[in-house]
């Protein structure tokens, strides 16, 4: 009890419980803790301690797609003017590691925490809406980019690169994986079960991974199906993924950029006011 | 009254024969519901995803109407990859059925009933089956509107989709009572399953592989069942069609027996 009284005066009551002791801690605009924790502690973590599972199955699964088509297919000719056809299919495969690693990520882990009902452990502690997707998506995104960074130093010894265009190759494989994490993020708020889960996977993810121009160029499809492909995001970020390594694409890598950027954002928005709204998560 | 308390008393234990008909039946229902129940993900999404590795392996390798083994590249490498699905999902019906009841706990429900470790392996394995040809059925469908398909020799066709089922079936049987989680058993599809259907001559003859790796090839026993299932549709064979029978059957014999002794000395299944 510091400071002067006035004589005679009644000493103000004190509160029997200082409950402003209590009140957790100023955060400040950005619950800075508890994002890494939801991005470390709750996303990355889980998937290395799983790590055979979560690096190795894709590494394997990749460098057997790769080595089908470099064993088995030799003198098949260029896919490109002078791109051969492993050349041109390896950076593809990588993607799509990173692109499903993130997806599977970010939509097996609330999938799992639903069922379990574990997810109200997140809910329920001092972090907005905002804060709970981007650890989720970042994480998700993260795990899908270590994957993918396995998967291209397995493929370099199958093929050779020509070259190395770190802005294309950056920027266009962060966006892919920020698409499928987002995608993972919706599905895995939408699935009740196992089953929607795989459905959502089965139906969606595996056909715009495998029909995105990764395994054969534009000019190769039927007359009838060309203008279908523009309409796959996922060519774009193949595409211009490609570029990084042989230099050449099929459509302008801008125009896929802003693509990406675009709908990237878009699926951020909907993640998070879904987040928000308690979609599926709140009784 | 006292008359029928003690009739009630009296009942009589249902005797069984020399084969649960009833507990087998019984068994082997509940593995065909459990993929039933779930047929997007069980024959659907392998249908899809077959189909569309068809689409793109065409697109990517078959330009220019290349042929392979005296036919057009597709019709090659359709038969391999309904073989391809038929594996696949036989594999995982039986492993996933045991390892889930295994991490759950209630695997003690098939082991109480009064089933024989013949009779278990037997039941389970024809679900893993049922589910192999379901899915082949439904991927040759899918693919016989986009491809022509021919059917050469329909007796090579059943014989190696029905053993190759068989096969994977008690592969995944071994694989799951072997596994202490799941991550066991996705260990042993990435790195065992997986490499052996990839490497087995269903996207490529292996003639056209170097020799040192033909001599390897040979070893594979799913290069035999994809290629006599592959004879069966466009008669052309790349290895010895009676060896292929044989392997099929003598390799499926010593599994089953494996299995056998598994169920039998309850090996990771009994405490």
């Amino acid at each position: 009890m510091s400071g002067r009284r006035a004589p005679g005066a009644v000493p103000s009551a004190q509160p029997l419980l200082a409950f402003r002791r209590w009140r957790p801690a100023g955060f400040g605009p950005v619950n800075w803790r508890g994002l890494w924790a939801i991005y470390y502690g709750y996303g990355v973590r889980r998937f290395l301690r799983f790590g055979l599972e979560t690096l190795a199955g894709p590494l394997v699964s990749s460098l057997l797609f790769l080595l089908v088509f470099v064993v088995g297919q030799r003198d098949l000719g260029e896919m490109l003017p002078g791109v051969g056809l492993t050349e041109f299919i390896a950076p593809g495969i990588v993607l799509y590691a990173v692109a499903y690693t993130a997806f599977q990520n970010s939509a097996a882990m609330i999938v799992m925490d639903k069922m379990e009902g574990v997810i109200a452990d997140v809910q329920m502690a001092p972090v907005s809406p905002l804060e709970i997707v981007s650890g989720f998506v970042l994480s998700a995104a993260s795990c899908g980019l270590a994957s993918g960074t396995l998967v291209a130093v397995g493929t370099a010894a199958l093929v050779e690169y020509s070259r190395f265009d770190a802005s294309l190759i950056f920027g266009f494989s962060v966006a892919t994986a920020l698409l499928f994490a987002l995608m993972g993020t919706i599905a895995g708020l939408w699935a009740e079960r196992w089953d929607h889960y795989g459905a959502v996977e089965g139906f969606v993810i595996v056909p715009l991974g495998l029909l995105s121009g990764t395994f054969f160029s534009v000019a190769r499809l039927p007359e009838g199906f060309r203008e279908w492909i523009y309409f796959n995001p996922v060519f774009y970020a193949v595409d211009g993924f490609r570029a990084g390594f042989i230099g050449q694409a099929e459509t302008s890598p801008a125009l896929g950029a802003a693509l990406l950027i675009a709908l990237n954002l878009a699926l951020a928005v909907v993640a998070w006011r879904l987040f928000a709204a308690g979609y599926k998560i709140r009784p | 009254m006292e008359h029928q308390i003690l009739s009630l008393s009296a009942t009589r234990v249902r005797q069984i024969g020399r084969v649960n008909w009833r507990g087998l039946w019984t068994l082997y229902m509940k593995e065909v519901r459990r993929f039933l129940n779930v047929f997007t993900q069980t024959l659907l999404a392998p249908m899809v995803t077959t189909l569309l590795f068809l689409a793109i392996f065409t697109l990517a390798l078959g330009g220019g109407g290349r042929e392979v083994g005296g036919v057009a590249f597709a019709t090659f490498l359709a038969p391999g990859l309904i073989m391809m699905a038929m594996v696949q999902n036989a594999f995982a019906n039986t492993s996933s059925s045991i390892v889930i009841a295994k991490v759950q706990g209630n695997i003690v429900d098939v082991l109480m009933p009064p089933l024989s470790a013949g009779e278990l392996t037997l039941g389970i394995a024809a679900g893993g089956v049922t589910r192999g040809v379901m899915v082949g059925l439904a991927v040759g469908l899918g693919m016989w509107i986009f491809v022509p398909v021919t059917v050469h020799n329909p007796l090579f066709i059943v014989y190696h989709a029905v053993m190759a089922s068989l096969m994977l079936s008690l592969l995944g049987m071994i694989g799951g009572i072997w596994s202490e989680k799941f991550d066991h058993i996705a260990a042993v599809t990435n790195f065992v399953i997986t490499p052996f259907s990839f490497l087995s001559g269903t996207f490529y003859s292996i003639e056209r592989l170097p020799d040192a790796w033909q001599v390897v090839a040979h070893f594979n026993p799913f290069f035999y069942m994809i290629d006599g299932f592959r004879y069966g549709f466009i008669g052309h064979a790349d290895g010895s069609l009676v060896l292929g029978l044989a392997v099929m059957a003598l390799f499926n014999l010593f599994l089953f027996a494996v299995t056998y002794r598994m169920f039998a000395t309850g090996y990771r299944l009994k405490p």
